[in-house]
């Protein structure tokens, strides 16, 4: 009985504070894409010849853990199959996330531009039985930073 | 060439279905999936436990759990009793009823694996005469015949297993724990078929079926009277009191058994038995198993 009430008490907070901090999270997401959509990342790998640009790595990473309520919610869907969709918009979110970070990197070096963009996503509890799920999510590219014209 | 990156619109690579319905989907069909398991389980380990001869099912009674405090007379009187009614409802051969007396004024009677049944005074002492002790005898007898206990037993154990796989705690020594032996609980359709092997026994021992609704009378009157609250594992899951009366009513019309006779009365010295047995109850608390449901 008392295993029960610690479920529901763990759902419940872990379905508050997550649903809190995923809609603060997004809103946070949707106003920097926007202040940083002026700087493109661009996933070719053949950045423009002209004019000359001087090259750096500009690299953007986030660490996402899961919440109790979709750690529950995805235990659930291990039954039935399906889409994981409490996983996905926490996925969707440190992807976006990582990219800011990248861009913000490269507008603090006075890039234009990133480009030949990749992500790599990484297990940080991999295998390891009960522990916490997490992943990192980075995201890399090149940055195009102009030079002052000789 | 200029370098854009466009805004994508939202909810492209999320769903916006609300977690919590999605929850309640999948929760709903993972309990229904336990509950249809545990019930499918418990069936098939219900008839398998049918199968079990019954001399190893004698096996699995605990001895200490089984003493009597019922003085010689009471306990020849009560053997005498089951012996007859054992006769009447033709218990297969080694199949025998051992019954067992406990001085304790619970309010209980229920019989357990290896045809063990074990009445309590605060029952038997409520009721009126000998026929209604014969129902009651006869309903545990029945029991016995139908292997309900093993059955019931067999059928809790699986399903708790089942659960417990399920639900990450599986309690895989069940058949270890006395409590089992004392909580049984029997479906509907085993009382009802209980009831019906029994009024059958105490019509032919007596030829009428006068008193044996009495029992029940008995027993909704104890209902009533602690308020329907916590009640013994006798009754808990036995169908409802009137349901019974009116199923005995309604075999008795059927069958042409006479509802109304004269009631055999209980022996003389009854009432000391009782007595002698609650004072054995009261002394030695430490050499006995105690009982509580």
């Amino acid at each position: 009985m008392y295993d029960l009430l610690l479920l529901l008490v763990l759902l419940a907070l872990g379905y508050g504070f997550g649903q809190y901090a995923e809609r603060r999270h997004y809103r946070s997401i949707v106003e920097r894409e926007a202040r940083l959509n002026a700087l493109p990342a661009i996933a070719s790998r053949y950045p423009p010849a002209e004019p000359h640009y001087q090259h750096a790595l500009v690299t953007g990473s986030t660490v996402v853990s899961v919440d109790y309520f979709k750690r529950f919610l995805a235990a659930l869907r291990n039954l039935f199959g399906g889409r994981v969709t409490s996983y996905e918009s926490l996925l969707d979110r440190a992807r976006r996330e990582s990219l800011l970070r990248m861009k913000q990197q490269a507008r603090t070096l006075g890039a234009v531009m990133v480009f030949n963009v990749k992500y790599e996503t990484a297990s940080i509890s991999k295998g390891a039985g009960k522990t916490i799920g997490s992943v990192e999510v980075l995201a890399y590219g090149t940055a195009l930073i102009p030079t002052p014209s000789r | 060439m200029k370098y854009r990156n466009p805004q994508i619109p939202e909810g492209i690579n999320t769903s916006d279905r609300h977690p919590l319905k999605e929850f309640a989907t999948l929760a709903g069909g993972a309990v229904l999936l336990i509950v249809a398991l545990g019930w499918l389980m418990g069936q098939v380990a219900g008839s398998l436990a049918g199968l079990l001869p019954f001399e190893k099912e004698m096996a699995l009674v605990p001895k200490e759990l089984l003493s009597s405090d019922a003085g010689p007379e009471l306990q020849a009187y009560l053997d005498r009793l089951a012996a007859r009614l054992g006769q009447d409802m033709d218990l297969p051969e080694g199949m025998q009823v051992r019954v067992h007396f406990s001085g304790n004024d619970t309010f209980n009677a229920f019989a357990t694996l290896g045809g063990n049944i074990l009445l309590f005074r605060g029952l038997v002492e409520a009721l009126p005469h000998e026929n209604a002790l014969s129902m009651l005898l006869a309903h545990e007898i029945a029991h016995v015949l139908h292997r309900d206990p093993i059955v019931g037993i067999g059928r809790g154990a699986a399903i708790r297993l089942v659960t417990g796989l399920l639900l990450g705690s599986p309690d895989l020594a069940v058949l270890g724990s006395a409590g089992i032996y004392t909580q049984l609980h029997y479906s509907r359709g085993m009382e009802r078929a209980a009831d019906a092997a029994a009024l059958r026994a105490v019509h032919q021992r007596y030829g009428h079926i006068g008193g044996a609704a009495e029992l029940f009378n008995i027993l909704r009157a104890e209902r009533e009277r602690s308020g329907g609250g916590e009640m013994p594992a006798f009754f808990s899951s036995h169908p409802l009191d009137l349901d019974r009366l009116q199923t005995i009513t309604a075999t008795a019309r059927q069958q042409g058994w006479h509802e109304n006779g004269q009631a055999t009365p209980l022996p003389a010295a009854f009432n000391d038995w009782m007595q002698d047995a609650a004072g054995r109850a009261a002394i030695p608390e430490g050499q006995r198993q105690v009982r509580s449901d």
